[in-house]
């Protein structure tokens, strides 16, 4: 599903290079999850990037379902995002002047979807436990809720991959164990496939694999 | 909202920042006015131009030479004068080489008009026997000759066919209105027969309470139609050299008098108009390149969500075109609203003749406008669109972090 090759991506901070991911190279199979974990720094969000398409890596080359993404023009990479993919962002990522409701219909703007998307949005809605939220404006919403409505979008286009980063940062252990239950029923259900880093022992449990970044290095800690 | 589009995105972003939205919406206002309100002016006077010279029908005014500045300010702006000359004159005239037609005509100053209204009328009285400019329109619309107690008025002057109204204590009847042609000096004007002006004027020294002296020997002005082959200014050249005390106006003058006021004015405006618009287009820019900067992140979020550029690009290019389309709106009613609010004072402080253009017109012109603000809106934010769309989504971001 997707085949992380010799991957790297440079930063030159003061002329020096700086290696933010480094020479890493994995695989996850369709309906896996797998989860990274790491110090602050270690490159986590910086692969999850690469792996979702956002920024070009200096080397190495990421394949999903065999197609080698920066093969693909801009738009043909956008629109393979749209269809295929979803983030969930480590900081608070709705748009501002959009409702719940609509911050998680959102993506459905830039593809083609049936006419009922608020129909799914509105079970997601109910799936993170804000039914009563739908036309809150985010600036009503109390931080781990807004990260629940993110949650909510990142599965309203189906997508096959997921890309997690500190999901449950901010969340009670109760609405943790939610989320948990979510990813737990996209991944059995819907097949959906994870890559999540995080540092929660339940979720990191939830993962047959488990992946460790240092210095932006990648070495297998469990699973495989 | 059952779907979202691109559109919704731009219209709750514009309302979200309300007050920029709002400045600049009256920016692109004041510009769309301004230049709107300018071209339909310019166009107007042009258009008034073209009807009242045609109107005037004559090539030449003859006038005592001391009263050549009243004569004119009659002619452009119809600022009512009387002044006399003696009637042979215009015998003189009519034997000047080169005239093919002359006709007398009287003006007179009525010191208000006295039935109803108070609205600054000019007398004109014209004869029949020699007359070319009116007696044409009086055969095609009154189908009749003008009798002694008659008269013709211009569309400004308040009255309707069958009023009877009096000048100097003499009632006249309405036989006519004319159509408007923007000239004053036809639209607010009361035309008769000099028979019945020297008639008047005898019989004001017993039934007015402002008696006038008119003897029928006196004239204002002669009206002259050149023959075929010559120039009007070469015509008026040979009437003040073979008249002494006479001013020949050609109307060619006249007209190259107004075209030069027009010309300058145009000028003017076109330099205001266009540093407007370069200020504007600066501003706009501007705007756009925060209104981009500081959504960045916002703009990575859809990036990664799968918008294409051009779903970024049409985003922020929606938003120049919202604000320019309805800037655009705004500044046309407004400036067409000023424009018809200070007409009067604007034409009187130029003294120029000012016709409105005609429906098709006014719709080419409008048009033009909103093409013109859209244009604004596209240009000034194509660059920040652009940067925008070009931006990696990763680093966008980050960058707005
Ligand atoms: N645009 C950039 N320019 C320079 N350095 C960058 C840039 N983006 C990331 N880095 C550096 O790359 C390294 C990895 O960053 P990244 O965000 O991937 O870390 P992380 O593992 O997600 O950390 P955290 O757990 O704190 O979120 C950091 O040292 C960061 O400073
Ligand atoms: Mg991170």
């Amino acid at each position: 599903m997707i085949e992380v090759k010799e991957l790297s991506k440079t930063y030159s901070i003061d002329g020096q290079v700086f290696r933010a991911v480094d020479n890493v190279s994995f695989t996850v199979r369709r309906g896996e999850m797998v989860s990274i974990i790491g110090h602050s720094g270690s490159g986590k969000t910086t692969l999850l990037s690469l792996i979702g398409g956002l920024t070009k890596p200096a080397s190495g080359s990421v394949l999903i379902e065999d197609r080698a993404i920066w093969s693909m023009s801009d738009d043909e990479l956008s629109a393979f995002r749209n269809r295929k993919m979803n983030f969930i962002y480590q900081f608070s990522s709705l748009v501002p002047t959009l409702t719940s409701l609509e911050n998680i219909m959102l993506p459905t703007a830039f593809g083609d979807y049936g006419e009922d998307v608020a129909g799914y949005a509105r079970e997601l809605l109910a799936l993170v436990g804000l039914k009563e939220k739908e036309n809150s404006y985010p600036s009503h919403l109390s931080g781990g809720q807004q990260r629940r409505i993110a949650i909510a979008r990142a599965f309203i286009n189906r997508p096959d991959i997921v890309l997690a980063d500190e999901p449950t940062g901010d969340l009670d252990e109760e609405t943790e164990a939610e989320i948990i239950s979510l990813f737990t029923r996209m991944n059995k259900d819907a097949g959906t496939t994870f890559v999540v880093v995080t540092h929660n022992k339940d979720i990191a449990a939830l993962a047959a694999r488990r992946l460790k970044m240092a210095n932006g290095a990648v070495t297998e800690i469990s699973g495989g | 909202m059952k779907k979202i589009k691109i559109y919704n995105l731009a219209v709750r972003n514009l309302r979200r920042k309300y007050i920029r939205t709002v400045v600049l919406l009256l920016i692109v206002a004041v510009v769309t006015g301004t230049l709107l309100s300018a071209t339909i002016f310019i166009s107007g006077m042009k258009n008034a131009l073209r009807i009242g010279t045609y109107r005037l029908g004559a090539d030449v005014l003859v006038v005592p030479a001391q009263n050549e500045a009243q004569a004119k300010a009659a002619l452009l702006a119809g600022e009512p004068t009387s002044f006399y000359m003696d009637r042979s004159v215009f015998e003189k005239v009519a034997k000047v080489d080169g005239v093919k037609k002359a006709s007398p005509q009287l003006f007179l100053k009525p010191s208000s008009f006295t039935c109803c209204y108070n609205v600054d009328v000019f007398l004109i009285a014209f004869d029949p026997k020699t007359d070319f400019t009116i007696s044409p329109w009086l055969e095609k619309n009154l189908k009749k000759p003008l009798t002694d107690n008659e008269i013709i008025t211009g569309r400004e002057v308040p009255v309707l066919v069958g009023d009877t109204i009096p000048f100097f204590g003499t009632p006249f009847t309405v036989a006519g209105t004319m159509e408007p042609t923007g000239m004053k000096f036809f639209d607010q004007s009361v035309f008769m027969t000099m028979d019945s002006a020297y008639d008047m004027a005898a019989n004001s020294k017993t039934k007015s309470l402002q008696p006038i002296t008119l003897d029928r020997d006196k004239i204002s002005a002669v009206l002259v139609q050149v023959q075929e082959g010559m120039t009007p200014e070469r015509v008026a050249i040979r009437i003040e050299h073979d008249i002494d005390g006479v001013k020949a106006i050609a109307s060619d003058e006249v007209i190259s008098t107004v075209r030069r006021q027009l010309a300058g004015l145009l000028k003017g405006i076109l330099a205001i108009s266009a540093v407007l618009w370069g200020l504007a287009l600066l501003m706009m820019g501007f705007a756009f390149y925060m209104i981009v900067n500081e959504r960045q992140r916002e703009l990575g979020l859809l990036r990664a969500m799968g918008a294409k550029k051009g779903h970024v690009f049409a985003l922020i290019i929606s938003e120049a075109v919202i604000i320019s389309i309805t800037g655009g709106v705004i500044g046309m009613a407004i400036g067409s609203a000023l424009l018809l609010t200070f007409k009067k004072l604007i034409l009187h402080s130029l003294k120029l003749p000012y016709l409105l253009p005609s429906a098709g017109v006014l719709i080419e012109l409008i048009t033009g406008a909103v093409l013109f603000s859209i244009i604004t809106g596209l240009l000034s934010s194509l660059l920040p669109a652009v940067s925008a769309s070009r931006m990696e989504p990763y680093e966008a971001i980050r960058k707005g972090e």
